[in-house]
C-alpha cells in the first residue's frame, strides 16, 4: 500500500518534471543552446502562480492559462535578451548568458517574495480521493492529468500541424530550413516561448505540494539535465521517461533514506552515466554536427 | 595598481580597507578561474565548490584543532587540488555543456555534504572562531596589513599565473580551447593540459577560500553557495576573459559596486546577471578587450628566422599500414586498406565522396579509433595511440575544413606546432617564420588569422604541419578551392618539401593537379582498395572508371 502511494507520488513529481526537461529539450534541439535559465524559469512560474491566487481567487487549474502566456511572454524576452544576440558566437557564450538570466530571476524573486518557501493553491480543491482502498491526493492525480494533457498537445503540435513541421525542421537544420523558406528566427521564438511555458506550468504544478523557493532552479535545472542525460541528449520521449525514472529514484530513495542522501545519489548517478556513457542510456538522439 | 595602493595607505577607512581584502580575495580566486575558463574554455561551475573546500579546510582546521595559518593554508591548497584531479579525469573528458552540468552536479553534493554534517562543518550554522593569519609569529591585524597580505598574495599568484599564460603553457592551452583536435595532432596532450588547468585553477579557488574565512573569522555553508561562483563567473567575464589583469580589475569593480550603489544592498546579485549578460552581448572581450582597443598596442615586432635543428629522416619506408578497418554503425567506412609510404616519395588518394579517403587519414593520425589493422611508423607501432602521440612519433596532417584560431596572428597560429618542442614561445615563433619563408608565405605572419581567404588559410595550415618536420605528412584536399595559378604553386612547394625526405600521403579530387604530382595512387570505393599503381594506369583501370561514372558505364 505505501509502495503504491509512493508510486503515485513519484510518477506526479515526474510528471512535473518531465514539464521540466520537455522545454529543456525543445530549445536545445532547435538552437542547439543549453538554456540554463531552464530551473529558474521553473521557480518564476511558481512564484507568478503564489503572486497571481490573490488576484484571481480561483482554483489552480484557472491560473494555469494566465501563467502559460505570462511565461511564454517571458520566454520572448529571454530569447530576445540571451539568445539572438549570441547566434553565431560560441555555444559557451549562450551558456553563460542564460546562467546571467537566471542570476536575475532569482535573486530578483528573492527581493520580491523573499527566502522563505512559498506554496502556490491547488489545481482543484486539494482533498483526496478514495481509489479501491488507496488514499491518493488529489493534487497529485491532477498534475499528472495536466502534464500529460500538455505533453500530448506538444506532440499533437508538432506531429500535426504546419506550425509543428516548420518548428521541427528548424530543430533538424536551421540552414535548410531557412534555405526552404522556413522563418528562421520566429520558429526559434516560438520554441523558446513554448519551452517557458512549459516550465511555467511546471512551476505552478510543483509549488502547491513541494513549495518554492528563489533558489529552487539549481536543483531543478540539474534534474532536467539529468533526464535529458539519460533520455538520450536531443530525445523528447526519452526526456519524458528520464524525468520519470528520476523522481521514482528521487521518491524512493527519499522514503527510506533522506532527500539530501536521494539527491547527492542522484548527481553521484549523474557523473557516473556522463562517464561511462556520455551519449546517454538510450543512445544520442542530437548527434552533433560536424 | 598605483591607484589602488594609493586609495588603500591614504583614503580609505577601516570599512574601506576591508572591502578591498574582500575584493583581493575573489582577484585570487578569478585569477585560478581565467586559467580555466578564460585559458582553458572549460566553464567549471566547481570553482565555488574549491572556493568552499579551501575555507572549510581552514575553517575546521583553525577552529576545531587549533592549527595556525602556516598549517592551515597548505591543506586549504592541497584538498581542493585533490578533489580536481579525482574528478577531473573523467570530467573533462565531457563537452562544454556536459563538463559544466557535471561540475555543477559536483558543487551541490559538496554543498549538501557540508549542511548535512554537522559534526564536522557545524552545518548549516558553521563555525565560529576561526584565528587570523599569523606570519612568522606576527598576527596579522585587520585593516591595512591584512589587505597587504591579501593583495599580496593577489600579486604573486597574478604574476605566477601571467607568467604561465603568456609562456608556452598558455599558448597550448589556448588552442586546446579553439580547436581541441588541431591541438591533438599538433603533438600537444590535451587531457594533460586541461586536467593541469583544471587542478591548478582549484588551488588558486582554495586559497582564495583560505584567506575568505581569515576575514570573515567564520565559515559557514555561504562559501560554498551559487552566488560565490556567480561572482567569480561575472568578475572574470566583465573583467575580459583569460586576461590576469581582467581578474583583477573585474574584481575591484565588482565588489564594490554594492558600496558604491547603497541601495542595490540586497539586490547586488541581480546587477551582477545584468553586467554578466550585457558583458556577453555587447563586449565579449570585456573590460581589458575594450581598453585593448582604445589603446591598441603596437604589434610586436616579427622575430629573427630561424631553421630548426634538423631532424634525422628516416629512408626507405616510413609509414605501413596494414588491413586497417573501420566501421561507423552498420557501414564500413575502411574495409582492410594497407598502404606504404616511402621517405620523400608523394602518395595520392582517390576515390569517390565518402570512399573513406578522410577516414584514412583521421584512423592513422588517432583521431578516428580503428577497429582492424596496424600502423607502423619506422618500425615503429602506432596501432591505437593517441593523437598527440603519434604526432610526437613525426606524423603530421591538414584538414579538409581549414581551422585556425581566430583570435590569433598567422604567427602565432604556426607557432602552435612548435610549442611541443620548443623551450620558449620566441624560439617556436622563429621557427614558425621559417615554416612561412619555406612556403613563401612570410609576409602573412603579423595578419590576424581571421581576415584570411581560404586560399591563404590553407598554406597557414600547411606550414603550421610543416614546422612540425614530420616524417609523414597527410594533407586531406590541400587543392580544393585553389586557382589553377596557386595549385601550380602548391604542387611546386609539397615536390620540395618531399625532396627534403618528407613522405607525403595526398587526398584530393583534381585529378590534373594530382596525377603528375604523385609517384603512386590508391583508389578507394566503399572503403576497399581498388586500385593500387602507378597514377599513368588509374585512368584505364576498369574498376575505378566503373566506382567514378557508375556501374553500367562504359
Amino acid at each position: 500500500m505505501i509502495t503504491l502511494q509512493l508510486l503515485v507520488n513519484g510518477i506526479a513529481l515526474g510528471a512535473a518534471y518531465a514539464l521540466v526537461a520537455l522545454g529543456f529539450v525543445l530549445v536545445l534541439n532547435a538552437t542547439s543552446a543549453v538554456n540554463f535559465a531552464q530551473g529558474d524559469l521553473v521557480m518564476a512560474g511558481g512564484l507568478l502562480a503564489v503572486a497571481l491566487a490573490p488576484v484571481i481567487p480561483l482554483p489552480g487549474i484557472a491560473l494555469l492559462p494566465v501563467v502559460l502566456v505570462l511565461m511564454a511572454a517571458l520566454g520572448l524576452v529571454l530569447a530576445l535578451a540571451a539568445y539572438l544576440p549570441l547566434r553565431g558566437r560560441p555555444p559557451v557564450s549562450v551558456f553563460i548568458s542564460t546562467i546571467a538570466v537566471g542570476i536575475i530571476l532569482q535573486n530578483g524573486a528573492s527581493v520580491l517574495f523573499g527566502p522563505e518557501p512559498r506554496a502556490a493553491p491547488p489545481l482543484l480543491s486539494g482533498g483526496t480521493i478514495q481509489l479501491g482502498g488507496l488514499v491518493v491526493a488529489e493534487q497529485s492525480l491532477a498534475i499528472v492529468v495536466v502534464a500529460a494533457l500538455l505533453i500530448a498537445g506538444q506532440q499533437w503540435l508538432f506531429g500535426r500541424t504546419q506550425l509543428g513541421r516548420r518548428l521541427r525542421a528548424t530543430a533538424q537544420d536551421p540552414e535548410m530550413a531557412r534555405a526552404c523558406g522556413v522563418p528562421v528566427t520566429a520558429m526559434i521564438l516560438v520554441t523558446f516561448a513554448l519551452g517557458t511555458a512549459y516550465a511555467g506550468a511546471a512551476g505552478l504544478l510543483l509549488a502547491n505540494r513541494y513549495f518554492v523557493t528563489p533558489t529552487a532552479g539549481g536543483d531543478l535545472i540539474l534534474k532536467a539535465y539529468i533526464a535529458v542525460t539519460i533520455g538520450g541528449w536531443g530525445s523528447v520521449p526519452g526526456a519524458v521517461v528520464g524525468a520519470l525514472l528520476i523522481a521514482l529514484f528521487e521518491v524512493g530513495v527519499s522514503s527510506v533514506l533522506s532527500y539530501p542522501v536521494a539527491l547527492g545519489l542522484l548527481y553521484a548517478t549523474l557523473l557516473a552515466i556522463l562517464v561511462a556513457r556520455p551519449q546517454g542510456l538510450f543512445g544520442e538522439a542530437a548527434r552533433r554536427r560536424a | 595598481m598605483g591607484a589602488l595602493l594609493a586609495y588603500a595607505l591614504l583614503y580609505a577607512s577601516p570599512y574601506g580597507l576591508r572591502v578591498l581584502t574582500v575584493a583581493g580575495v575573489y582577484a585570487l580566486a578569478a585569477i585560478g578561474f581565467q586559467i580555466v575558463f578564460g585559458l582553458g574554455g572549460a566553464l567549471s561551475l566547481a570553482h565555488g565548490a574549491f572556493f568552499g573546500l579551501g575555507a572549510y579546510a581552514t575553517g575546521i582546521l583553525g577552529s576545531q584543532w587549533g592549527w595556525s595559518f602556516v598549517a592551515t593554508f597548505p591543506v586549504s591548497l592541497l584538498v581542493p587540488l585533490l578533489l580536481a584531479l579525482v574528478v577531473g579525469l573523467p570530467v573533462l573528458r565531457l563537452e562544454s555543456h556536459y563538463f559544466a552540468l557535471a561540475t555543477l552536479g559536483i558543487a551541490q553534493v559538496v554543498l549538501l555534504l557540508a549542511v548535512n554534517s554537522p559534526g564536522l562543518t557545524g552545518g548549516a550554522n558553521g563555525l565560529p572562531g576561526v584565528p587570523g593569519i599569523v606570519l612568522f609569529g606576527w598576527a596579522v591585524p585587520r585593516g591595512l596589513p591584512l589587505a597587504s597580505v591579501v593583495w599580496a598574495f593577489v600579486a604573486l599568484g597574478g604574476a605566477l599565473a601571467w607568467r604561465l599564460a603568456s609562456g608556452r603553457w598558455g599558448r597550448a592551452l589556448t588552442l586546446v580551447r579553439d580547436d581541441p583536435l588541431a591541438a591533438g595532432t599538433l603533438g600537444l596532450d590535451v587531457g594533460g593540459l586541461r586536467l593541469a588547468a583544471f587542478a591548478l585553477s582549484a588551488v588558486y579557488a582554495g586559497a582564495a577560500g583560505a584567506l575568505a574565512v581569515h576575514t570573515q573569522r567564520v565559515v559557514s555553508p555561504e562559501v560554498l553557495e551559487f552566488p560565490v561562483m556567480v561572482s567569480v563567473l561575472t568578475i572574470a567575464v566583465v573583467g575580459g576573459r583569460g586576461r590576469v589583469a581582467g581578474a583583477i580589475l573585474g574584481a575591484v569593480l565588482l565588489i564594490h559596486l554594492p558600496e558604491w550603489f547603497r541601495f542595490l544592498e540586497r539586490s547586488y546579485l541581480i546587477v551582477y546577471g545584468a553586467a554578466l549578460l550585457v558583458t556577453m552581448v555587447l563586449m565579449p572581450h570585456g573590460l581589458t578587450g575594450l581598453l585593448d582597443r582604445l589603446f591598441p598596442q603596437r604589434p610586436r615586432p616579427l622575430p629573427r628566422v630561424a631553421a630548426p635543428s634538423v631532424v634525422a629522416r628516416p629512408s626507405g619506408p616510413v609509414l605501413r599500414v596494414e588491413g586497417l578497418g573501420k566501421a561507423f554503425g552498420g557501414v564500413r567506412a575502411v574495409d582492410g586498406v594497407s598502404l606504404t609510404l616511402e621517405a620523400g616519395s608523394i602518395t595520392g588518394l582517390i576515390g569517390p565522396n565518402g570512399s573513406g579517403k578522410t577516414t584514412v587519414i583521421n584512423l592513422i593520425s588517432g583521431l578516428e579509433r580503428l577497429d582492424q589493422g596496424r600502423i607502423l611508423l619506422s618500425g615503429r607501432n602506432l596501432t591505437g595511440q593517441r593523437p598527440d602521440r603519434i604526432a610526437r612519433a613525426g606524423v603530421a596532417r591538414t584538414f579538409q575544413a581549414v581551422s585556425l584560431p581566430e583570435g590569433a596572428t598567422v604567427l602565432e597560429a604556426v607557432a602552435t606546432a612548435r610549442l611541443e618542442r620548443d623551450r620558449t614561445v620566441a624560439e617556436a615563433e622563429a621557427h614558425a617564420l621559417w615554416a612561412l619563408e619555406c612556403l613563401g608565405a612570410a609576409d602573412l605572419a603579423a595578419r590576424p588569422c581571421a581576415d584570411l581567404p581560404a586560399a591563404l588559410r590553407r598554406r597557414v595550415e600547411l606550414a603550421r604541419a610543416l614546422a612540425r618536420q614530420p616524417a609523414v605528412l597527410l594533407l586531406d584536399e590541400p587543392a580544393a578551392g585553389l586557382t589553377d595559378a596557386e595549385k601550380a604553386d602548391l604542387a611546386g612547394h609539397l615536390r620540395a618539401i618531399a625532396a627534403l625526405g618528407t613522405a607525403l600521403l595526398v587526398v584530393e579530387h583534381d585529378m590534373g593537379f594530382l596525377l603528375p604530382l604523385a609517384g603512386h595512387v590508391l583508389c578507394l570505393d566503399q572503403g576497399r582498395t581498388l586500385y593500387d599503381g602507378p597514377p599513368d594506369g588509374v585512368r584505364n583501370d576498369p574498376a575505378v572508371v566503373a566506382a567514378y561514372l557508375g556501374e553500367g558505364a562504359p
